[in-house]
Formats: C-alpha cells, sequence, structure tokens
C-alpha cells in the first residue's frame, strides 16, 4: 500500500506541473518532436483544400472564390461532355498540382493588387496566368483569364490606352479561334483605331498599328471566304477593299499582293457569275477587276509572287481578249508566258504559249477583217503577199497606219 | 412553480437523486411535474425560466417508469412513441437554446442546451453525429459567457466525434470549425482563429456555394479577426463581400414575393400575408446582428466610403421589410436617403418599398 500511495504521490507532483492544456501543448511541442494539429491536417487533406484553406488564412477570399468556381466549371464541363469524350479522360484541376500552384501565386497577387486598386498590376498577373494556360487541353481557362484582362483593362487609364489595345487584340484572337469572326473584327477594328498615331511597339519591334492591320486583313479574308461560299458576292467584295486597304495600311507587300489577287479574283468570278444579268454592270465591275489585277501585276512582279503573276497575267489577257482588246491581251500573255518560264513548269508554258498564240491571232483577224472589208485592190495583194510570206504584219509599212487605226 | 421540498433520507437506498443542472445531491423537486431535480432554488429559478417552462409537462411519459403492455404490439408502439417524444424534445430544446444565443442571453442558454445534449444522448447513444449541434450550442453559450476552457472541452468532444464519423456532412463540419475559430479568437489566438475559419469556408463553399448567406458567417467572423489585428484593407474587402452576399439574398427574395404578390393580386389580402414569412427566425437574428455590425464598424472607420455605406443600410432596410417591421424598415430607408449618395436605384426601391405596403 505504501509502495503504491508513494507512486501516486508522484504522479500527482508531476501532474501539478502541466496544469492546463496549453502548457499540455506547449510542452509537446517543445519537447516531443512530432507533427502539429495543422500539420496533421495538412498531411490528410487533399491538395486543393490545403491551398484553399491557405488562401483563405491570408485573407484572399476572392482568389479562393475564383479558383472554387474554376474547379466546379471545369467538372461541370465534364458532366456535360459525358463518358466517352475527350474531357472525360483529362485529370480535373484538383488533382494537378502544378496547375493549383500557378493558380494560387498569381491570383493572390492579382487580389492584393485590386485592393490597393493598383489595375495595371492585376492586368499583368490575369495575363501571365492566360499565358500558363496555353495548351490545348486548357484552352477555355485561357479563354477565361483573357476575358478576365479584357475586363480589367478597361479600368486602367495611366498607360493611355496601350493595355486596353492589348486587351482588344487578344479578344479578337479568343474570338477568330472560336470561329465567331465577326465579334472578333469587332475588337480588331478597336485595336486598330485605339493604336492609330501610337508608336508602342511590341517585342518583336513590330508597331502595334500594324499588328492591327494585319490582324484586320486576315479577318476580313476570312469573312470573305465565307460570304463567298454562299454566294455573297457584294459583300464578299466589300469586304476584301477592306482587306486590301488595312494590308496597304499595314505596309508588308507580301501581304498587300495577297489581298490584291484576292479581291481580283472574286470580282473575276462575280464578273463570270453575272454575265447572264447585266452588261453594264458586268462592265463596271470588271473595269475595276482590270484596275486592281493591274496593281497586282506590278505588286506581283516587286515581290515575285511568279505563279500568282501567271494567273493574274492569264485572267487579265482573258479580260482583253473578251473585250477586243488584243494588243493588250498579246502584252499580258507575253509577260505570263516569261513568268511561267522561270517557274519550269511545262504544261503551263504550254497553256500560256497557247494563250499567247490565240490572242496574236485575234490581233491578226482584226486587220485581216479591215483588210477583207476594205475589198479594194492594194488590200487584196496586200493580202495575197502575207498569205505567202506568212510574216508579221506590222512590217507593212503600207498598212501601218491602218493597223494603228483598227487597234 | 410549485417547488416541493424532499428529504434525501427518505428516499430509498441505491436511488441518489441528483440537480438537473449541477449534479449535486437534490434537495428540491418540481411540484408541477414531478420528475425533475434540484440543489438550491437557484438552479430550479434558472431551469424554470430557460427551458423547463417549455417541456415540464412533456418530460412526465419520458421519466417515468415504461408501463406494462399486453402485447408485444402494443409494447413496439410504447417504445417508438417514447422515442418519438424524446427526438421531440431534442428539437424544442436545440431551438430555444439557439435563440437565446442570437440574442446573446447566454446564460440562458445554457440549461436548454445541457437538456438537448442530454435527450440526444438518450436518443443516439454517447458516438453519434446528432450530439455535434448540442455540443456547438454549449460551446458557443460558454464562449459568449467567457467560459473559454469549459468551451473547449465542449468543442474537443465535437471535434472527437467529428473524426470518427467518416462520412460526416460539410456543413457539420463546418459549424464546428466556425466554433473553433471563434473560440481562438476570444482567446486571443488569431493564427489559430484564422486556420480554423478558413476551414469553415471551404466546408460551407462545398456545401452551399461560395456566395450563400451559411458562408457569409464564416467571411464576417474572419473579418473581425483581421479587423482585430488590424489588416484594414482585407477587412474592408470581407465586410463588403458579407454585405453583398445578404444584399443578393433579399433582392432576390423581395423579387420573389413582388412576382407573388402580382400574380396572386386578385386574392384576398389575407392570402398575401402568408407568403412574406420567407426569412426564418436564425436568419433574421444572424443578418440583424452581422448587418448592424458592419455598419457601425463603416460609421467609425476613419475613411468613409458612402457608397459601401449606403450598401449596407439599403440591406437593412430590406430585412426590416421583409420581417414586416414597416416603422423600422420606413426609418431605415429614410435615414439612407439622407446619406450624400446619388443611388437612385436604391432611393426608388426604398421609396416603392414603402408605398407598396
Amino acid at each position: 500500500m505504501y509502495g503504491i500511495g508513494g507512486t501516486i504521490k508522484e504522479l500527482k507532483c508531476w501532474i501539478h506541473l502541466i496544469k492546463d492544456k496549453d502548457a499540455i501543448d506547449h510542452y509537446l511541442a517543445m519537447n516531443i518532436k512530432g507533427l502539429s494539429k495543422q500539420e496533421a491536417a495538412a498531411y490528410r487533406n487533399s491538395y486543393k483544400k490545403n491551398i484553399c484553406i491557405d488562401m483563405l488564412r491570408q485573407g484572399y477570399h476572392k482568389s479562393f472564390s475564383e479558383l472554387f468556381t474554376l474547379i466546379q466549371k471545369w467538372n461541370a464541363l465534364r458532366e456535360a461532355a459525358g463518358p466517352g469524350s475527350a474531357i472525360w479522360q483529362q485529370k480535373s484541376l484538383e488533382e494537378q498540382p502544378d496547375k493549383l500552384d500557378q493558380l494560387h501565386h498569381f491570383l493572390t497577387r492579382a487580389e492584393a493588387a485590386q485592393r490597393a486598386e493598383y489595375y495595371e498590376e492585376v492586368y499583368n498577373n490575369q495575363l501571365n496566368l492566360a499565358y500558363c494556360f496555353n495548351n490545348t487541353e486548357d484552352k477555355w481557362l485561357r479563354n477565361y483569364f483573357y476575358e478576365q484582362c479584357f475586363s480589367t483593362a478597361q479600368l486602367i487609364k495611366i498607360d493611355g490606352g496601350k493595355k486596353e489595345a492589348e486587351a482588344h487584340a487578344n479578344m479578337g484572337l479568343v474570338n477568330e479561334e472560336q470561329g465567331q469572326f465577326m465579334k472578333a473584327a469587332e475588337h480588331y477594328e478597336t485595336f486598330h483605331q485605339l493604336t492609330l498615331g501610337r508608336m508602342w511597339n511590341d517585342e518583336t519591334g513590330h508597331t502595334y498599328n500594324s499588328l492591327a492591320c494585319e490582324h484586320l486583313w486576315r479577318i476580313y479574308t476570312l469573312l470573305a471566304d465565307k460570304m463567298l461560299e454562299n454566294k455573297e458576292h457584294q459583300q464578299a467584295i466589300k469586304t476584301l477593299i477592306k482587306a486590301f486597304e488595312m494590308a496597304k495600311k499595314g505596309g508588308d507587300k507580301k501581304m498587300e499582293g495577297e489581298a490584291a489577287y484576292c479581291l481580283g479574283l472574286a470580282y473575276h468570278s462575280a464578273g463570270e457569275e453575272q454575265t447572264a444579268i447585266i452588261v453594264s454592270l458586268l462592265n463596271g465591275k470588271v473595269t475595276e477587276a482590270i484596275a486592281y489585277l493591274e496593281k497586282f501585276v506590278t505588286v506581283a512582279k516587286s515581290a515575285q509572287l511568279s505563279r500568282s503573276l501567271v494567273d493574274a497575267c492569264i485572267s487579265l489577257g482573258d479580260i482583253y481578249n473578251e473585250r477586243g482588246n488584243y494588243y493588250k491581251a498579246c502584252e499580258y500573255f507575253n509577260q505570263a508566258f516569261e513568268a511561267a518560264n522561270t517557274l519550269t513548269d511545262l504544261p503551263l508554258v504550254d497553256e500560256t504559249k497557247v494563250y499567247y498564240g490565240i490572242a496574236k491571232g485575234h490581233n491578226m483577224m482584226v486587220v485581216v477583217n479591215s483588210h477583207t472589208d476594205a475589198a479594194d485592190h492594194v488590200s487584196i495583194e496586200y493580202l495575197l503577199a502575207w498569205k505567202e510570206n506568212r510574216s508579221d504584219m506590222c512590217t507593212d509599212p503600207f498598212t501601218n497606219g491602218n493597223t494603228v487605226q483598227a487597234v | 412553480m410549485n417547488v416541493q421540498q424532499l428529504v434525501p433520507l427518505a428516499l430509498p437506498r441505491g436511488r441518489p437523486l441528483s440537480c438537473e443542472l449541477c449534479g449535486g445531491p437534490a434537495q428540491l423537486r418540481c411540484g408541477a411535474c414531478r420528475v425533475t431535480y434540484y440543489c438550491d432554488v437557484d438552479h430550479q429559478k434558472a431551469d424554470w425560466v430557460s427551458i423547463h417552462e417549455k417541456i415540464c409537462q412533456l418530460l412526465i411519459p419520458i421519466r417515468t417508469s415504461f408501463p406494462f403492455f399486453n402485447s408485444e404490439k402494443e409494447r413496439k408502439h410504447g417504445m417508438e412513441q417514447l422515442l418519438h417524444r424524446q427526438k421531440h424534445l431534442v428539437d424544442l430544446t436545440h431551438k430555444v437554446a439557439q435563440k437565446f444565443v442570437f440574442e446573446g442571453k447566454h446564460k440562458e442558454a445554457i440549461p436548454a442546451a445541457l437538456h438537448s445534449l442530454r435527450f440526444s444522448i438518450d436518443t443516439c447513444g454517447p458516438d453519434s453525429v446528432e450530439l455535434v449541434p448540442a455540443y456547438l450550442i454549449l460551446a458557443e453559450a460558454s464562449t459568449g459567457l467567457g467560459h473559454l476552457t469549459q468551451a473547449e472541452e465542449y468543442l474537443s468532444q465535437a471535434q472527437w466525434i467529428v473524426l470518427k464519423t467518416s462520412d460526416c456532412s460539410n456543413g457539420i463540419q463546418s459549424k464546428l470549425h466556425r466554433n473553433l475559430g471563434l473560440l481562438y479568437a476570444a482567446k486571443g489566438n488569431f493564427e489559430e482563429s484564422l486556420y480554423h475559419l478558413a476551414t469553415d469556408i471551404y466546408f460551407a463553399s462545398c456545401a452551399f456555394g461560395t456566395h450563400d448567406i451559411s458562408t457569409s458567417g464564416g467571411y464576417f467572423h474572419m473579418a473581425n479577426v483581421f479587423f482585430r489585428q488590424n489588416k484594414m484593407d482585407i477587412a474592408d474587402s470581407l465586410y463588403t463581400e458579407v454585405t453583398d452576399i445578404w444584399h443578393a439574398h433579399f433582392s432576390r427574395l423581395i423579387r420573389v414575393q413582388s412576382q407573388t404578390l402580382t400574380t396572386l393580386s386578385c386574392m384576398l389580402s389575407i392570402h398575401r400575408k402568408c407568403f412574406i414569412l420567407n426569412v426564418d427566425e436564425a436568419q433574421q437574428a444572424e443578418a440583424s446582428q452581422v448587418l448592424n455590425a458592419i455598419l457601425d464598424i463603416k460609421e467609425q472607420a476613419p475613411k468613409q466610403q458612402p457608397a459601401k455605406t449606403a450598401n449596407v443600410v439599403h440591406a437593412l432596410a430590406m430585412l426590416h421589410y421583409l420581417i414586416l417591421d414597416l416603422p423600422k424598415a420606413s426609418s431605415t430607408a429614410s435615414l439612407y436617403s439622407l446619406d450624400s449618395v446619388p443611388l437612385c436605384r436604391c432611393i426608388t426601391d426604398a421609396g416603392w418599398m414603402l408605398c407598396s405596403e
């Protein structure tokens, strides 16, 4: 009994040293190297839960809301797509720690900047997030952050609208990728307007304005292609004119040339379609087509777009041929022939030779006809002489003046 | 309030009767039900005021011995009835305790909460997850009274039950962590408090969504902690979030209500009144407490933000309208239009509220 009493006394002394729970915790923390309660909980929780709790305890509740909503959105997208779709196999955001880390890093910094109303910093962080998710399976995430950048950029007034312009350009790219060309065009137009006259440059050294022109040219060409598919020639031509103007402003010769070529083709096809309908209108169109095609030829020569040059020259020659302007037709077919020679495309060369021959023939026909019509002694003798020696007409001094008049 | 004296020696041996509240030897008995015992008049009075008045007669069938039934069917029926009565008591005591806690009457809440706990143990056993709400109310009341160690004990019990229950719902976990956060904040341990409140918000978001009124409580308490730590910008951001959540909630209720009113305009006005009660008492008490606290803080802030203050006042006015406290609604609305902020939408809304009734 005495022994037991003794031990109980000792225990009581020991217990008196550690009176309450805080002291016990402190004692444990100091002397026993283990996990604290929080560390134990962190070990048990999922990564997503740890990150969320971490964000919240530092006061970044908006970042938490955004992250939570994004994860829910992904789950909803996956549910909507159903099993068997591409997204079903992908790993959820919750299970990708590196992506969660990046979101944590940039979202918290963006929120801190937002509280201080330092909107440029917010924009930069959101843009960084957009760049992080620039891969095929996270496109929706990237587009989401581009949209966020866009709304933030509206609030930045200090830099004179540079970030706003950038945001418009990015939104245009997003819309273009998704196939919404009209919206993309609107954004690019705003981008162009905002950058007019400003000397902002991007990393490659190009001015924003030239970039704007390039984007606008591309989007107008795409729109016009769709219109052509729907047989809306009028609309297509108007859009292509806009594209051509943009290409000119952009200053890139290749762009300009391609724009001019598309325009010419559009006019040409429009012309073919409407031959049966109204001739005067058709003529009017053809004149414009000719004007553009001639411009294109000059541009193509300087840019050395041989194939397009050949095609353009052939088209021009065709038009002149139909209109009866055989001299010009000959000229253009000649040019086409020379260009085709450089391409070493034998069938093409032959084709151009044939066209040239046809034009030359027509050319001669005019003179022959005039002579046949005249039906006087001199002409008949001349005709006989020509038939005998098969030479070119132009060498005849007698009919030189007439030839010029006839043509 | 009939109180009868007991002579402990006269009681049969082996049946010591203990006080309802403290467990000490009983000297008194309630005359009305004759099954409830107390050690002295103070405890009897406290219990009567808190809960005994409401459940006096309901205790009789539970605390007397089980009557003799002739058949198995009757016995089963008797057991079910007993269980049903006990469950009813659990609910009733819980609601009463919660109401006291929201009104700030922590002392009166404790007997009710203790009863709730005891009846829960009787019905579900000592380890069931049903006990957690009772423990949480006890903890909250104790924190309110300043008995922090007692509160911590109750919360530890609750936490242990939650840890052992593998499929505990997110809502209950959220409430547990909220109470833990409040406890640590009362103790002054802000880091722990923030950790638990963060966990609370996480669970509440999983259960109800990030912009629900149940989550807003977590934001509010977190904002208080940051406020005490003097991190004003974070606190401000959180208060704005809470105000926005309540504002949206009330706007939605008013919109639904006005739609039902217009569709039922042909019906009698009596029916109209029935639809108006869509803010329950607990929500009402919480909203009132939270919004008034935020308004006080905003009014005393060194840097005035009229737009945000106006938002808070508008939310309060909507609350008073929803609970049919129209004089208060009109007074808050008029206070609001005296503010120098030209938020026309809100003013027209306030005017509409005054005119529609």
